[in-house]
């Protein structure tokens, strides 16, 4: 850890392999070193772009698919400069090496490619911080995937000029194809890529304009889908290797607590199928013919457990409560004069809210399968990180990361579960006793909930001052756990955080779009026995529900309509206020609706893209039918209006899920839920129909993956509010006795 | 004990007990069934037994024997895509698409009873859950599917292998 810092203040980045013009530091740099890794035969034009003599084109996505479409998006920005049809396209993910690093991380904001990489991007590049997440992987790879692509397309002009002895302005490339325009002569790509891999790439290629594009902006068909409907896919779960052993774990039942002893390891070693009892420091598994052979022998053993001294007894919610009423750990907003503002008010309003744990409940329960090898070892997985598959690999059998070899796989979901390296780990260690033989470890369901890195429990208290018709200043004060915080401190020891620095924690709430007189917003935060970590939209989750619930409380104090309150104070916002407009539009928010039913609204800024919805519920008596969202998103320029729409839809029943039902409880120091039917989902019965508009917009691109799940829980509980003037302030409604039919 | 699965016949020497799941995905690698649950809530695991959508996951493999087993590399092998494939295709439904083949087996089955389902028998019927939320467009691919039952049965053309 020592040595890798010094390198990095030592300078060492700036030279050898992360020398670059303009930004493209591996473009045209290493190719060998980058190409060699699952990309097939054929010549490589860059460490993203191979093409084969026979035309097939295969690039290197480095953000790992999970549903939300990269696979295809990505793909559709190369393809777009590359001038080929999409269908020509084969996908790899490449292993965990620099030009891969995603470098949006490193300072939250897009590359510059005039201007070089910032020492930050240097950094992010040498460890390499190759990682899905964030809702980042169009904001990271917009600018970044199209110049692979241009740079490609004019080392094959290059070429093929070269060949023809003509100008390089006089060759163009179109479909697959390079054409002299003064002789109609054209060759293959194929026939030139050995000869492009040799040019020059160009400092910075020319990019197309937005008008020119065939591609990018239109509802292209998923890459990955057909293998999704006959089940080839392959997730990490189904790899199967010769002589593949099978094995599932027991973690510590108590929260913080640890298993002491197994008591029964010969009688569990005796049943039939198993192999052997594996103890972890983090808990114990057994390896097995099958899963259900380790399944049942992880059901046998008899553990003694032991409860950690102070925190596996510590509830979180009132815990929270007592620190919410003394000192801050720190302040993240302070504009305006607060405390003046709330005393000269006409009015001061206060609520509180709380949430819950929520787990993340991924399709796919967490598995990752390794094969240790002398020195050397190999891992297939679904992980959002490939760095930290290497991380994980190299803490469990001690391999050092240049002899471990990556497999990512599709992933059955991610959620931001599977930008961890537990999971990975534990395979490696449980593998690292069988030399030789490939090894599959699986969460069963029930362990996969409860050891999950759970979205925290927080509650909050916000106050407004009212005055002249307007909410004129609002006071927020939140306490919790930080998510980023905890999972730095788990997967990237050696970047430490405080955890009152966790931006996470206020995200979406000390910035809000309302124009007031005064907006304060700080944190408080505690340590408690429930670890957690980045659950889809993270902050966003909650910090949405408590102030969009809020504004409708304001709203609803001041006598106003809900939409037009917002309205009023988005002066300075107009994108928001396109957003909101756009949506009281669609969903007829002025029309009367008919007897029973009513609507709630909510408008969010997450990921770089603003969300407005509008809900439609019927009630009776305490059974709610959501009947109907409009959403509404401007996530900047379009990458594929298909895959955005389907992610809102996505976003918004893994939102309402949690808002109708989602609750991770503790009890006598355990958690409660195991599987499914004690953690409940939106099904086909209870899905709403979703109609989703998106705002054309020439900003930069936003994420799509998570900013469609924060509005829709204050949105729900609005229309609640409106049916029943029942102010629902702690989710989920289930809660409340409320159910869903 | 001898299973049959998609037309094969597979000699499997397991536990009577064994729940027909793991023994198509541990001992026949047949990964195309899921595991999503193993307490029968999700759909993940659901094949076709003698035509009837199952969920395999607490199903011993010994309820199985002498029956017709289909799983869902079993509905595609000719002359192409069955027509809820096609549909799922059409209409863009997997994201993540670990639930997907489970929905496509209950789908088939539930096509196979009722040819032109209304919202209610499929609210009904399917009960599989999608932690993606592809319900919007599952509904929409299965009418769309229906349609297609429906013509090439017109046209006497098989729909599906
Ligand atoms: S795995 Fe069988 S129903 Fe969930
Ligand atoms: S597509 Fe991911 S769970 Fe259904």
């Amino acid at each position: 850890m020592k040595r890798r810092a010094f390198l990095i203040t030592g300078g060492v980045v700036g030279g050898g392999l992360m020398v670059g013009v303009g930004g493209l530091s591996y473009v045209n740099n290493k190719i060998e070193q980058f190409s060699g890794t699952g990309m097939g035969e054929g010549h490589s034009l860059n460490a993203f772009v191979r093409i084969s003599p026979d035309n097939i084109i295969t690039v290197a996505v480095s953000k790992t698919e999970m549903g939300q479409g990269v696979y295809t998006s990505i793909p559709m920005l190369i393809a777009e400069e590359l001038e080929v049809d999409l269908s020509q396209v084969k996908v790899v993910h490449p292993q965990c090496e620099g030009p891969y690093a995603n470098l949006f991380f490193a300072n939250m904001t897009p590359r510059d490619f005039e201007n070089g990489l910032t020492t930050m991007e240097k950094v992010f590049s040498f460890l390499p911080n190759v990682m899905t997440g964030g809702s980042s992987s169009i904001i990271d790879s917009y600018d970044h995937m199209r110049i692979v692509g241009a740079t490609a397309r004019e080392m094959l002009i290059a070429a093929a000029a070269k060949d023809w002895d003509a100008k390089t302005e006089d060759c163009y490339a179109d479909n697959g194809h390079i054409h002299n325009k003064l002789n109609g002569q054209w060759k293959y790509y194929g026939e030139l890529a050995e000869k492009a891999s040799k040019e020059k790439a160009p400092e910075l290629p020319q990019l197309k304009a937005r008008s020119e594009f065939k591609i990018v902006g239109k509802p292209s068909k998923r890459l990955d889908v057909p293998d999704k409907v006959d089940g080839t896919a392959q997730f990490g779960l189904d790899v199967r290797l010769p002589n593949m052993k099978y094995a599932a774990m027991r973690h510590p039942a108590f929260v913080a607590g640890k298993i002491v002893s197994v008591n029964n390891v010969a009688q569990v070693e005796s049943m039939p199928g198993v192999d052997k009892v594996v103890i972890i420091d983090e808990g114990v598994a057994v390896v097995a013919k099958t899963t259900w052979h380790a399944k049942n022998a992880i059901a046998a053993l008899d553990l003694e457990e032991k409860e950690h001294p102070e925190l596996t007894r510590k509830d979180a919610i009132s815990s929270l409560k007592k620190v919410l009423e003394g000192e801050p750990a720190k302040v993240w907003e302070d504009e305006g004069d607060i405390e003046t503002v709330l005393e000269n008010a006409e009015k001061v309003i206060t609520s509180d809210y709380e949430v819950p744990y929520l787990a993340h409940a991924c399709m796919e329960p967490l598995n990752c399968t390794v094969l240790v090898n002398g020195d050397k070892a190999e891992v297939w997985t679904g992980c959002q990180s490939s760095t930290f598959v290497l991380n994980g690999v190299s803490e469990g059998t001690g391999i050092s990361k240049e002899n471990i070899k990556t497999n990512i796989t599709y992933l059955g979901g991610g959620f931001g579960r599977r930008s961890e390296t537990d999971f990975v780990r534990k395979a490696a260690k449980v593998a690292s006793n069988f030399p030789g033989t490939p090894v599959q470890l699986v969460f069963t369901r029930e362990e996969d909930m409860k050891n999950d890195y759970y979205r925290p429990a927080v509650v909050s208290r916000l106050t407004a001052a009212l005055g002249n018709g307007n909410i004129l200043g609002m006071k927020k004060k939140v306490a919790g756990q930080g998510p980023l915080f905890q999972m730095m401190k788990r997967n990237i020891p050696f970047m430490p955080m405080n955890q009152e620095d966790d931006q996470m924690a206020t995200e979406g709430m000390r910035d809000l779009p309302y124009k007031m007189d005064a907006a304060y917003t700080d944190m408080s935060c505690i340590e408690l026995p429930v670890p957690v970590g980045t659950w889809r939209s993270v902050g966003h989750s909650q910090n949405a529900f408590f102030t969009e619930s809020f504004m409708d409380e304001c709203a609803r104090e001041l006598g106003k309509d809900p939409y037009e309150i917002r309205k009023e104070m988005l002066g300075n916002e107009p994108r928001h206020l396109d957003v909101l407009n756009k949506l009281a539009e669609m969903s007829n928010w002025k029309s009367e609706l008919p007897e029973g039913k009513y609507r709630g609204i909510a408008l969010h800024k997450s990921f770089g893209s603003i969300v407005g919805q509008v809900v439609e519920i019927s009630i009776q008596d305490k059974n709610i039918k959501v009947d109907k969202v409009f959403c509404v998103i401007d996530c900047g320029k379009i990458v594929n209006p298909a895959i955005i729409e389907s992610q809102m839809q996505s976003g918004i029943v893994y939102g309402l899920t949690a808002a109708l039902y989602g609750e991770i409880s503790v009890k006598d120091g355990k958690v409660v839920q195991n599987n499914f039917p004690d953690y409940q989902m939106v099904t086909m019965k209870t899905m709403p129909e979703i109609v989703v508009s998106i705002i054309d917009s020439d900003e930069y691109p936003g994420g799509v993956g998570e900013p469609g799940t924060p509005p829709i829980a204050p949105a729900l509980t609005n229309a609640v509010f409106a049916a029943t003037g029942d102010r629902v302030r702690s989710l989920p409604l289930a809660r409340h006795g409320y159910r869903f039919v | 004990m001898e299973i049959k699965v998609n037309g094969k016949v597979y000699p499997v020497d397991v536990e009577d007990s064994m729940p027909l799941l793991w023994v198509l995905r541990d001992v026949l690698d047949l990964t195309g069934t899921k595991y999503g649950c193993g307490v029968a809530a999700c759909g993940a695991c659901t094949v076709h037994i003698d035509g009837v959508a199952t969920r395999t996951c607490m199903l011993p493999v010994s309820a199985a024997v002498g029956k017709e087993i289909t799983t869902v590399e079993g509905i595609s092998t000719a002359p192409g895509l069955s027509a809820v494939q096609r549909a799922w295709i059409d209409h863009q439904v997997p994201q993540c698409g670990y639930c997907q083949s489970g929905m496509i087996m209950a789908v088939e089955a539930l096509l196979d009873e009722n040819p032109d389902p209304s919202d209610d028998d499929i609210n009904g019927k399917i009960t599989n859950i999608c932690r993606c939320g592809t319900y919007q467009r599952i509904r929409a691919a299965i009418k769309t599917a229906a349609q297609y039952r429906i013509q090439s049965i017109a046209t006497d053309q098989p729909s599906k292998s």
